[in-house]
């Protein structure tokens, strides 16, 4: 699935300028299997970058197409099959539920589509050194643990493309190293692209594209 | 697991209050349901006339007997009873102006002979059978409905005369026939018993044969009207009673009683349906007002199951399937009670002697169904409206 872009601005964004290089009121396209930087600074756009493409908000101008059908056109049946086959996301408010423990939370998205075995789910969390967290809710780990969880969920579902709101910003760089590994060896499993919205950070990752806000 | 993130950590108070009045008022709905039914069926197929069905006539005082006040009804007089709102429908009583004798025509039992009064009424008034309801001349027999006073005073005679008495079955079995006559010409014609009342006090005959009689053997006497066949709707039974005390009318006071007895029991039930489905009603819409709260109070929950990939009729199902199961709780229980207070209060009424039917009615029953069906219907746009909107 490639995503197109054609002169999008998010309404509430619209009121300020953007450089020359900003996506915002540009015309592009993401190729699957693209691993994609979003570069800005806060206040850019980045969350409602990945809320508008997650169905979320459809407060824009403009258009955006998954292949040759506009988004706003999807019906929430059709948002719910899109997410759970070919669209991930790690929310930069990690959207875990912290009562369920962390297998909990991992078998909730992994059952949708049976990806996953237990006990790849835990090799997972072990490459990420927080296998010891299996039966511990979700609402009393670090923010550095959640993330990691939040990852190893978005990455339990077939997709085409995988979009990550600074996914790493409690993480520190040998954890986010590790956790970046997991997410291109995945990619490249399901010959699949991401997008990783950062301030500015590439963590010495070799992507296809640098895109800015 | 949708299942335990939606309900494991709710406070249940107002589910269970919500729970406890729906159970009430299903309680009480299929109850009063019930009891209204069985009311309205109750001294049915006692009597050869219809339901409410009752012969009114003028009361004979000092005066019409001295001739100075009328006892038949004129033509206006039947049509503003027919129009009164209590009315379902009324006829005259057609009399014999013609003279007629009953005697028995049988070997097996003694000889008796009697002059008789006979009157018609429409088959619509009486539950005897259309098809044996019927007379042309030329016929085998006339059929007959005889008044079940007739039959014990034939049974005293016969006591007196040392023959044995007969039954109703019976009755039914011996020959009898009529003898038609003016003061020119006699004829005959064989008679034969379909039933047997407590309310009229002649022998009824199809208006076919009265007609045939008042024409083949007229009498210089005219034909009056002076009793009425009126069916009173029901639950109006004290309507019914006051224009009859206005209007000097009188009835039978036996199937006025079952009546008006009818007609209070039916009206307090009445008003216990109309309890019932208030409560119903009310707790119904305590159970939505949770069912609101709980997708409010879940909204990040349901937000964040849509946003992994669950389609919203996968959480509107999770949600309508424990809200079916909290209604068959409640749908069972109501039915359980009922039927165990549906044991005890037939007892009571056995033992007061009011014997109605023992089965369950099926409009009681599917009271309970409908109330379900509608509760889960409203709980499932309820729910649909809540989750699409959390996006």
């Amino acid at each position: 699935m490639n995503i197109h872009f054609d002169k999008v601005i998010p309404i509430p964004l619209s009121g300020i300028s953007h450089s020359a290089q900003s996506i915002w009121g540009s015309s592009f396209s993401l190729n699957k299997g693209e691993k994609v930087m979003l570069n800005a600074s806060s206040g850019k756009g980045k969350t409602t970058f990945t809320h508008t493409l997650a169905g979320i908000r459809n407060d824009f101008n403009g258009k955006i197409r998954f292949d040759e059908k506009e988004i706003t056109s999807f019906s929430p049946t059709a948002w719910a099959d899109l997410r759970k086959n070919k669209i991930s996301f790690v929310f930069q408010d990690l959207q875990l539920f912290p009562q369920l423990t962390v297998e909990e939370n991992l078998q909730l998205k992994n059952q949708l589509t049976d990806t996953f075995s237990a006990k790849t789910l835990k090799e997972m969390l072990k490459a990420l050194e927080i296998e010891d967290k299996w039966k511990v809710p979700c609402g009393i780990l670090s923010m550095g643990q959640q993330q990691r969880v939040a990852i190893i969920r978005a990455l339990s579902q077939p997709f085409d493309w995988l979009i990550m709101d600074e996914p790493f910003s409690h993480l520190d760089e040998e954890n986010t190293q590790r956790s970046l590994q997991l997410i291109d060896e995945r990619a490249n499993q399901l010959n699949a692209g991401f997008v990783l919205t950062t301030l500015g950070e590439d963590h010495s990752f070799n992507f296809n594209r640098t895109l800015n806000l | 697991m949708v299942k335990k993130i939606l309900f494991s950590y709710q406070n249940k108070t107002q589910l269970i209050i919500a729970m406890i009045g729906s159970f009430l008022g299903f309680t009480f709905l299929v109850t009063s349901i019930h009891y209204l039914i069985r009311v309205n069926e109750f001294g049915e197929g006692e009597d050869i006339l219809g339901n409410n069905t009752m012969i009114i006539q003028k009361e004979v005082n000092n005066y019409s007997s001295m001739k100075m006040t009328k006892t038949d009804f004129s033509q206006r007089e039947i049509e503003s009873i027919r129009n009164e709102s209590f009315t379902e429908s009324l006829q005259p009583i057609l009399s014999n102006s013609f003279g007629v004798s009953l005697q028995t025509d049988s070997e097996l039992v003694p000889y008796f002979r009697s002059d008789v009064f006979v009157q018609s009424v429409d088959n619509e008034f009486t539950k005897i059978d259309a098809a044996a309801w019927k007379w042309e001349p030329g016929d085998e027999f006339v059929p007959i409905v005889l008044p079940r006073d007739f039959l014990v005073m034939l049974n005293t005679f016969a006591s007196a005369k040392g023959i044995p008495q007969v039954s109703d079955d019976l009755a039914k079995t011996i020959g009898f026939k009529f003898t038609l006559y003016n003061d020119e010409k006699k004829d005959w014609e064989k008679v034969k018993i379909v039933g047997f009342t407590n309310e009229v006090s002649a022998i009824l005959v199809p208006a076919s044969f009265m007609e045939y009689g008042n024409a083949t053997f007229p009498t210089s006497v005219p034909a009056k009207t002076t009793q009425l066949m009126l069916t009173v709707k029901e639950g109006r039974f004290g309507e019914f009673e006051n224009y009859l005390e206005k209007r000097s009318l009188e009835s039978k006071e036996n199937s006025m009683i079952v009546g008006k007895l009818k007609s209070v029991a039916g009206t307090l039930f009445s008003i216990l349906i109309g309890i019932s489905v208030i409560t119903v009603f009310l707790a119904g819409l305590v159970l939505i007002q949770y069912a609101q709260l709980l997708i409010s109070r879940n909204e990040y929950e349901i937000r964040t199951l849509l946003r992994q990939g669950y389609a919203p009729n996968h959480i509107i199902r999770t949600i309508i399937l424990y809200f079916i199961k909290v209604f068959a709780i409640i749908a069972g229980a109501s039915l359980l009670v009922f039927g165990v207070a549906k044991f005890f209060i037939d007892e009571l009424l056995v033992q007061g002697g009011i014997h109605i039917a023992s089965g369950y009615t099926l409009l009681s029953i599917l009271s309970v169904v409908i109330a379900f069906g509608i509760y889960t219907v409203v709980n499932y746009f309820n729910a649909k409206k809540g989750i699409l909107k959390s996006r």
